[in-house]
């Protein structure tokens, strides 16, 4: 059975958050979230991964709109599970189909080994967590990691 | 007049594993009810053309008998390359005998696994 955000808490890691990126470009905050990863050791080869995702980019844009974009891959690169997150405030231009820029970033990083089924219901759990308005916005006003990793917990159990 | 030297082949292990990551995201994208899925989540997964083109020309910078190696591989198992850790192929997982090392980086050949054969990625 696929881990849930509650019932693993390492994918909840003070390290891998992002309280504001500096960049407004969507590659570069892509290889910043990547950066974070790799610097936490949850991905081997920073560089192999950050080219699946912008491959990933350039099949369609991860936004969903709404502000909010969940980049994902499932690579041999990766060797835990982990999400990423990040804000930020000023916005980026993710292509999304409504044309908003994105503020909220949540990075889904599965093993290869997982299943495609595993990686979905892993990936399912970070876009229902920032669909909804009131989430997004709980999860934009958290003021500290502390608050922003409950509203994470709170959404998935 | 001296002749122009050629470059020295990229190693093929990082090339593999790319192409690797990129077959998971194709087979991703070819299965019906994975696009479902996505859809449903609410990502475009409609360039699976630009996928293509990114996978041949991946595939191209592989020299042929690594390619071969990796296509056959990927025949077989569906996932040619496999992480190891701890000492333990994640392909087949059987623990690794102890004269097996991890490379140095900028290898020109593929390390294999001596019991399933899928190309090794140390983790």
């Amino acid at each position: 059975m696929p881990p849930t955000l509650t019932a693993a808490p390492s994918l909840i890691d003070l390290s891998l958050y992002i309280p504001e990126l500096r960049t407004r470009k969507k590659d570069t905050a892509l290889a910043e979230l990547v950066g974070r990863a790799h610097a936490t050791g949850a991905v081997r080869d920073a560089g192999l991964l950050l080219e699946l995702l912008r491959v990933r980019e350039r099949v369609g844009s991860t936004a969903l709109g709404k502000g909010v974009a969940v980049p994902h891959a499932r690579s041999v690169t990766v060797l835990r599970p982990q999400l990423v997150v990040a804000r930020a405030l000023q916005g980026i231009d993710w292509a999304a189909d409504d044309h908003a820029p994105v503020t909220l970033i949540l990075l889904a990083l599965s093993p290869a080994e997982w299943s495609e089924e595993a990686h979905h219901a892993f990936l399912g759990r970070a876009v229902g967590a920032a669909r909804l308005q009131k989430n997004r916005h709980r999860l934009m006003a958290a003021a500290s990691f502390d608050a922003l990793a409950s509203v994470l917990r709170e959404l998935s159990a | 007049m001296s002749a122009a030297t050629a470059a020295p082949p990229a190693p093929p292990l990082p090339t593999a594993v790319h192409l690797a990551d990129l077959d998971l995201l194709r087979r991703e994208l070819m299965d019906p009810a994975a696009r479902a899925r996505l859809r449903k989540f609410g990502f475009d997964v409609d360039g699976l053309a630009r996928l293509e083109a990114v996978r041949s020309r991946t595939a191209a910078a592989l020299e042929p008998r690594w390619l071969a190696l990796y296509e056959r591989l990927q025949m077989r198992y569906g996932r040619a390359v496999a992480a190891v850790r701890s000492r333990v192929c994640l392909g087949c997982f059987v623990t690794l005998p102890t004269t097996a090392r991890a490379p140095l980086g900028g290898e020109t050949h593929l390390s294999v696994c001596e019991s399933c054969g899928r190309i090794h990625y140390w983790g």
